[in-house]
């Protein structure tokens, strides 16, 4: 990932939401106490503030937002990501406006949602559900066409652009083509053509790759990366697809319980600069172990009939020490794994195990 | 506003099975009505079916506009199309508005085809002065609109009630035959005061100018008052269901 991508953070995480690494990270970026605290003079693409939002009232009551305070520069992609339930969608609706929050501010480009809505959304578009989101006795062509102009575009001014996007996702061939004679992943691509063609500087994906095959969600990976390198597009995604997150998104934010408990780029997530590695070993001993304790972070030890089965997390700096340090007592491998953790331990690891907990969303 | 008239039209020529559809049952029900009704009423009816004619064209007019506003919401909502709107710079109420318009044209046209059916098969001569009817009928058949605009409105808020609503039209015919002259109070009420208005023109051959002045502000008055509530209870029931998280729930 291009360091010049990494997102500024004007605004910092509430205390509570924060995890100590995560925090020690933002003040590591420079992050700062003010939460209005502006980096540069551009304005965020997205900048929400206190985002507070409950369902019901009494015992019945549930927060799906609660207290969400968060910046997206423009021209990033920031994933979305949480259990099921965590209040990732309605914190989508919030900010986009289809639900009106309780309490808390948030401006588009620079546009207070509240004091001029229009101005506000003219920057927005919004992929929400899937293969919905369409007129599917309208053509792909005339789709693109009509949410183009809705959006407050003249459609014959990005007909080029209509037609580059059409080419690249593949849709080209169905561009004249009723939506409603499409296969489900075509009709979620044309969802996502209207939305990426209609001009909007920011747009929200909600599941963008749901049912999509393996080549169309590369294209779509792809045409993600591209519009906001070339276009400047601002892009938030809420994906449960780790594959799509970790090759798209310059930022991850992750939200539990109506709540952010994570915000920080993938690398810094996946504690890219940390390694773990299984070894196995008939002379892995009492003697042996212990003094591997004693200099490195062993996480885990499994005996074994002979020897037994380690797990040592470190550095680069770290393994190579590890390396000599087996050498130089003669202890054999047998087996050697790497098992680093993926964006998806780390997601269950924030937001405390069970993926179909919550009831938020 | 060109991009919604637009996709409307595409959607009437794509898919012409529905207005088809809507002109047949239309013209079997008036036969049912006109030779049902000859066999038991005889004489009586024939007397008085220039009136009936008026009525019925008048009504399918209603029903056509209603159902058309009403219903369509509820779809945008099952397609997912009317949370698009809401964040638009344009909302979705002007659009709803707009697609009432142009379902009150595609109406007309199909209304059109039905009356032109009934003076055939009826035998009836009714004076038919296209700018008369067509601004009569309109602005009555806008207060009904208002009542499709609610109806939708409400549909977005509670769902699943729109066979519940689609109820509403046969409450039409009673609007439609409100005893105006009798009961004045009766031409506030949506439809009532252009029905009569309506049936002046077409069966007395009234022309549009020959109205008096208070009647036409009456029916303007009339039209305008309905579509703004119907404007504002749907304004009113998409910002309650964005409160409580249920816009695009179907």
């Amino acid at each position: 990932m291009p360091a010049s991508r990494r997102v500024i953070y004007p605004y910092t995480q509430q205390e509570g939401t924060m995890t100590t690494r995560h925090r020690e990270d933002a003040r590591g970026r420079g992050g700062s106490s003010s939460p209005h605290a502006e980096h540069d003079d551009v304005a965020p693409a997205v900048a929400v503030d206190g985002l507070y939002k409950r369902f019901g009232s009494g015992p019945d009551a549930v927060t799906a937002v609660d207290g969400v305070s968060f910046a997206v520069e423009q021209g990033s992609v920031v994933g979305l990501l949480g259990p099921n339930g965590a209040g990732k969608t309605t914190l989508i609706k919030s900010i986009i406006g289809t639900v009106l929050p309780d309490a808390g501010a948030v401006r588009i480009m620079g546009v207070d949602v509240r004091e001029a809505p229009r101005e506000a959304y003219a920057h927005v578009d919004a992929m929400l559900e899937g293969a919905r989101n369409d007129y599917w006795r309208l053509t792909v062509r005339e789709n693109l066409r009509y949410f183009a102009t809705v959006g407050g575009v003249d459609p014959d001014s990005v007909a080029t652009r209509h037609d580059r996007l059409l080419d690249r996702l593949d849709l080209a061939a169905k561009a004249d083509e009723p939506v409603r004679n499409l296969s489900r992943g075509m009709k979620q691509k044309v969802s996502l053509a209207s939305v990426l063609a209609g001009g909007a500087d920011v747009v929200f994906l909600d599941e963008p790759t749901l049912g999509l095959d393996v080549a169309s969600a590369r294209t779509f990976r792809a045409e993600i990366r591209r519009l906001a390198a070339e276009t400047g597009l601002t892009v938030v995604l809420s994906s449960h697809d780790m594959e799509v997150v970790e090759a798209v998104c310059d930022r991850v934010i992750v939200v539990a319980d109506g709540r952010i408990v994570a915000d920080d780029t993938v690398d810094a997530l996946l504690r890219a600069d940390e390694h773990t590695l299984r070894l196995t070993s008939p002379a892995f001993d009492a003697d042996v172990v212990t003094s591997l304790r004693e200099r490195f972070t062993v996480t885990d030890v499994e005996r074994l009939d002979r020897g037994a089965r380690i797990e040592v997390t470190a550095d680069t700096d770290g393994l190579y020490a590890l390396m000599d340090a087996l050498r130089r007592r003669d202890v054999p491998l047998t087996e050697v794994r790497s098992v680093d953790p993926g964006l998806d331990d780390v997601l269950l690891d924030l937001t405390g195990d069970d993926p179909g907990r919550g009831t938020g969303e | 506003m060109r991009a919604v008239l637009y996709r409307e039209l595409l959607v009437f020529v794509r898919y012409p099975a529905n207005a088809v559809g809507g002109i047949v049952v239309a013209v079997f029900f008036f036969g049912v009505l006109f030779y049902g009704g000859r066999m038991v009423a005889g004489r009586a009816l024939t007397d008085s079916i220039e009136g009936i004619v008026v009525g019925y064209f008048l009504w399918t007019l209603s029903v056509g506009a209603y159902s058309a506003i009403a219903n369509d919401i509820g779809s945008e909502v099952q397609w997912g199309t009317l949370e698009r709107h809401v964040m638009t710079p344009f909302g979705f109420a002007p659009v709803a508005l707009l697609k009432g318009v142009a379902k009150l044209v595609r109406t007309f046209l199909t209304s059109a085809v039905i009356l032109a059916v009934m003076l055939l098969v009826t035998g009836t001569r009714l004076h038919v002065n296209v700018p008369t009817v067509v601004v009569v009928a309109a602005l009555s058949v806008a207060s009904v609109l208002g009542c499709g605009l609610a109806a939708g409105g409400v549909t977005v808020l509670y769902k699943r009630i729109g066979n519940w609503l689609n109820l509403l039209q046969f409450g039409f015919i009673v609007l439609i035959s409100a005893p105006v002259f009798e009961l004045g109070w009766t031409r506030v009420l949506p439809l009532a005061h252009g029905s009569a208005l309506l049936q002046r023109a077409m069966v007395d051959g009234v022309h549009l100018l020959a109205f008096p002045a208070a009647d036409l502000a009456l029916l303007v008055g009339v039209a305008v008052a309905y579509l703004g509530l119907g404007y504002l209870v749907f304004r009113y029931a998409t910002r309650r269901a964005r409160r409580l998280g249920v816009l695009g729930d179907y």
